[in-house]
Order: C-alpha cells, then structure tokens, then sequence
C-alpha cells in the first residue's frame, strides 16, 4: 500500500522539454513564478497562460496528468479566494448578512486564484519532466557560486540524492514493521486521533533505529569506495549546454520582459 | 618507499580491540576481536575465510581495505602499510570492498550511476568512466539492466551490481564480506560465479568471507577463524578432512563430505576430504569393482 507512492512524480516520455538542462529548467520555474508576482492586470496572465500552455504542449506531458495534482490545493485555493473576496476594502457591491462583497475583492480573489494555479501548473511540469537525479544535479550545478560563501553544496546534493534513493527502501521497510506490529497486536486502524499517534510509536522507533544503522553501513561503504567530498571528483554525467538551451534562456527572458512590459507598465 | 612485502595482502601480529565505554566514556571493557593473526595472501589467489559468528572474520576484512586499523601489529596491502594514512585513498583503490546488505552499499538511483560512483570519486575522466561501467556491468552480466532502479533487482543482481561498482575502480583485489548472507540460493550461485570468473579470467585477487561452507570448495585456501584466532589453514580438501576438528568449530561441512566422512567411519575405503558429489559417485564405483 505504501509502496505506490511515487515521489518526484515524473512522467516518463521524450520531448523537446524531457532533453532540457535542469538548471534551464529551474531558472525558468523561478523566472516563471517571479513574474506571475509582478504582474497585476489580466493582459499580463494572458501571456502567462500562453507561455504555460505552449510549454505543455512541447512537453507532451497529458493536461489531465498536470491537473491531477491540482487536487491537493483545492482547499488552499478555495480559503484564498474567499477570504480575498471578502476581506478586501472598496466599492462595496452587495452585502451578505455582515459581510461586504466589493470590486476590489472580486479582482484580487481572481488574481490570487489564477496566481495559484500557474504557479502549481508551472512547478509541476518542472518536476513532470526531469528525474530527481536531474534535478538534484541542477541545483548544485545552480548554487555553485555560493561554496564561496562556505555553503557545503556538494553534500546538500548529495544528501538529497541519498535521500531520494532511499525514500523507497524505507517506505518498503514501514510496510514491513507495521505488519509485524500488527501480527503483535498493534492497532493501526484506530479512529481516535491519541491513538492513532500512541500507534506511531512502535512504528517510528524501529524505523530509526533501522534507519541510522543504514546510514552507517552506507557510509562505510560510501568511504570503501574512496569518497572523500566534492573535491577533485570527476562527474559521470557533467552538465552541458546546448544549442537548445540557449535558446530556451532567450525566449525566456523574452517572455518575462514582455510579462513586465504588458502586465506593469502598459496598463 | 621500498616494498616490504611481495604478497597482495600480509597481516603481521594483527591484533584489534574493541573498547566499550559508557554514557561517561570510562571504559567498560575490552573485547579482543582479531587476536595475533598471521596471514598472506599472494596475487591471483582465491581465499576464503570461515568462521562462524563472531569469529572475527569480518573484523579481519574491514582491516583489508583500511577501514580499521591495527590496535597491534601490521596490515600490508600490495606493499603498503594500511596505517599510513598517505596509503589510505591507493589500498582502498587497489582492494574494492562489497558488504553484506545490498541496499545499503548502493548509492546511485540508476545502476550504471551507481557504478560510477567509484571512478567519479577517484577523479576519472568522464569519457573513460563510462567505459568503466560498460566493460563492469559486462564482466557481471548486468549490462543489460544499466538503466534500471536498484530498487526493482533482486538480492543476487543488487549484489552483482556492488561487485561491478568495485571492479570499476581497477582493484587488484576484492574483498567480499559475506556478500551472500541475505540472498537465496539462485542469488547466491549467481554471485560466487561472478567472484569465480573475476578472478579467472582478470586474474584479480579473491578473499570471500563467509559462513556457507559450499562456497568454499572452489577457494585456492581456506583460514578458517574462531574467537579471533587462524585456528586452521590448508586447501579445501585439507580442512573438510577434518571433519570432527571442524564440528568444534561449530562449523557444517558439505552434506557430501560429511556423508562421505560417515560412511569412511562404517568402514568404506574412501579418501579424506571428498568435495563434490561427482567425486563421491566415482569413488563408490571404484570399490563397487
């Protein structure tokens, strides 16, 4: 049961955006959601809506595959709307019982929302069309410039590809201790919510322990294996740029002048 | 430097304490789990070392690849001393190390990532690690899954692919420490085929620890430990002719030696140390004529 969670959610096919550099990828996203803040009349979101929608398109990736994660934040989206219909000051237009509908409030519930749900669109195609690995890669390659500062880059990715490596042998591993948990006795199925955390501990303790003793033994076999850090290590798979990514840059800064052009300064 | 030592592997006087201290850090208690060992291993050779728990063979390994340290004594690796930390990064280069539990040894998310993990730490060209992974993952016979999860493989192709992780290094030698310990029995033959052929056809030492005494029969030499000491030495068919020797070991023989043993003891002419079934069989037919 546990087993079919699949993180990372990516969606395996071959397309123009699939053969992208991560770090194009990643800029973008951030590009994408900064200029979704700047913006603030609708023919800005209009050219934000063709920008997601050709994207979708290159990135042969199903619509109803993007918007299956959409489910999660229908209640956020919902309470965001609602309190920004209501809450806003202005031109009232009708009044509910205590509660004042104005102009004000219906433009800024439709921004937050439109706001919202390209930002979750945006993210998870960025996350629909490069694995973990990728992904991982690019933020180091990306935050590169900060070992300057000291940050211990290299082991913060590393870190997170361990992590992403061993979420399913962990998952597999909960699956194994709450079954011999039950065989025990252990009730897991309990509605009242101080049982069902009195439940977790039997669970979560041998985890750990489990847990940490995986750490060591991957660590000695890490050092068996001569790591010793980022320095002087060669990479299998380097990240390089192509011709294609160039231009991916180019029409992104496109797009976000644009954005800044017709969304600030033109209406 | 000059080399000291000829053999791939040398220990001299090998002593190692574990100390076990409490909360405070004052020492509880001293537990002496490699006793005043003597061993060497040459070049090419395939050795095996027996014992069962708590005999301190793994112990033993862990010193092979510099991952522990003499509390007395020497380690030699191809001429190197092991506590000479400007030795660490070469012995554990020469001699590759694969453990017991496949999922924790695996690090990358993809196997021919993960076989690659190696070279990319010894700095190697991107252009000759791929060649690396390829010419590995072959001499294992899992080319074919280079682009799969670790996480989809059985036990057996987990562990051939730690195996091809370490052959990607170029060791001269490879220590496996109990790598069949968590595996089934098809796993198992898979894996010591995969040592076998290594060290065959590369020519690239062999020491297998291990407790399953039909992994054994194929060794050049066998130590077998117990409490921390070498209590024996010799071929195969040297030590399963000791059969009593062994049982106070706490050790099983093969099912064939020992049957072989029991029908000696009724008073069948048959040799000492009898391996393989096929053996057996024309032995038998031999006093049958």
């Amino acid at each position: 049961m546990l087993r079919d969670i699949t993180l990372g959610q990516y969606y395996q096919t071959d397309s123009v955006i699939h053969r992208l550099d991560p770090r194009v990828k990643i800029s973008t996203t951030l590009l994408f959601i900064i200029s979704l803040f700047i913006v603030d009349n609708f023919a800005g979101y209009i050219i934000g809506a063709l920008f997601l929608a050709a994207i979708i398109k290159l990135s042969h990736v199903p619509v109803k595959f993007i918007f299956k994660g959409m489910k999660a934040i229908y209640m956020l989206l919902a309470i965001t709307m609602i309190f920004n219909l209501f809450l806003t000051p202005g031109t009232p237009i009708f009044t509910l019982w205590k509660l004042k509908v104005t102009i004000e409030g219906i433009k800024t519930a439709t921004m937050m929302g439109i706001r919202l749900v390209f930002l979750i669109t945006g993210s998870s195609i960025m996350t629909l069309t490069t694995t973990p690995n990728q992904l991982t890669d690019g933020l180091e390659s990306l935050m590169n410039p900060l070992k300057r500062l000291n940050v211990p880059v290299h082991e913060i990715s590393m870190m997170m590809s361990i992590a992403l490596r061993f979420i399913p042998i962990l998952l597999e591993e909960t699956d194994k201790i709450m079954k011999a948990q039950m065989a025990r006795g252990a009730d897991f199925e309990s509605k009242s919510l101080i049982k069902k955390a009195q439940s977790l501990v039997p669970l979560l303790v041998p985890l750990f322990i489990s847990a940490f003793r995986r750490a060591g033994d991957l660590a000695m076999a890490m050092e068996s294996r001569c790591y010793r850090g980022g320095e002087g290590r060669t990479k299998m798979k380097p990240l390089i740029y192509r011709k294609r990514d160039f231009i991916a840059y180019g029409i992104v800064v496109v797009y976000f002048v644009l954005c800044i052009i017709i969304g600030k300064i033109l209406f | 430097m000059k080399k000291k030592h000829d053999e791939m592997i040398c220990t001299e006087d090998l002593t190692f304490e574990y100390i076990r201290r409490d909360e405070e850090g004052n020492v509880e208690g001293i537990t002496t789990a490699v006793d005043d060992v003597n061993i060497s291993i040459n070049p090419g050779e395939f050795i095996s070392i027996l014992g069962h728990n708590g005999s301190g063979k793994s112990t033993l390994a862990k010193h092979f690849n510099a991952l522990l340290y003499p509390t007395e004594g020497t380690v030699w690796v191809d001429g190197n001393d092991t506590s000479n930390l400007q030795n660490l990064w070469n012995i554990r280069q020469e001699a590759g190390m694969v453990f017991q539990n496949p999922d924790n040894q695996i690090i990358g998310q993809i196997v021919e990532e993960d076989v690659g993990f190696g070279p990319e730490n010894i700095g190697i060209p991107t252009k000759e690690i791929w060649e690396r992974v390829e010419e590995s993952l072959k001499a294992v016979g899992m080319y074919e899954f280079r682009k799969n999860s670790p996480n989809h493989l059985s036990g057996g192709q987990k562990q051939r692919v730690s195996i091809a992780g370490v052959i990607a290094m170029h060791p001269k030698c490879i220590i496996l420490d109990e790598p069949t310990a968590m595996l089934d029995p098809n796993g198992r033959k898979d894996v010591i085929r995969a040592a076998r052929a290594l060290n065959q056809v590369e020519n690239i030492t062999i020491i297998l620890i291990t407790h399953y005494m039909e992994e054994v029969i194929y060794s050049d030499r066998v130590y077998v430990m117990d409490k921390g000491h070498v209590e024996m030495q010799g071929t195969p068919r040297e030590i399963f002719s000791q059969v009593d020797r062994l049982k106070e070991l706490r050790l099983d023989v093969p099912q064939v030696t020992l049957l072989a043993h029991e029908l000696k003891m009724r008073g069948l002419p048959l040799e000492d140390g009898i391996l393989t079934i096929e053996e057996l069989v024309d032995q038998l037919k031999k006093i049958r004529k």
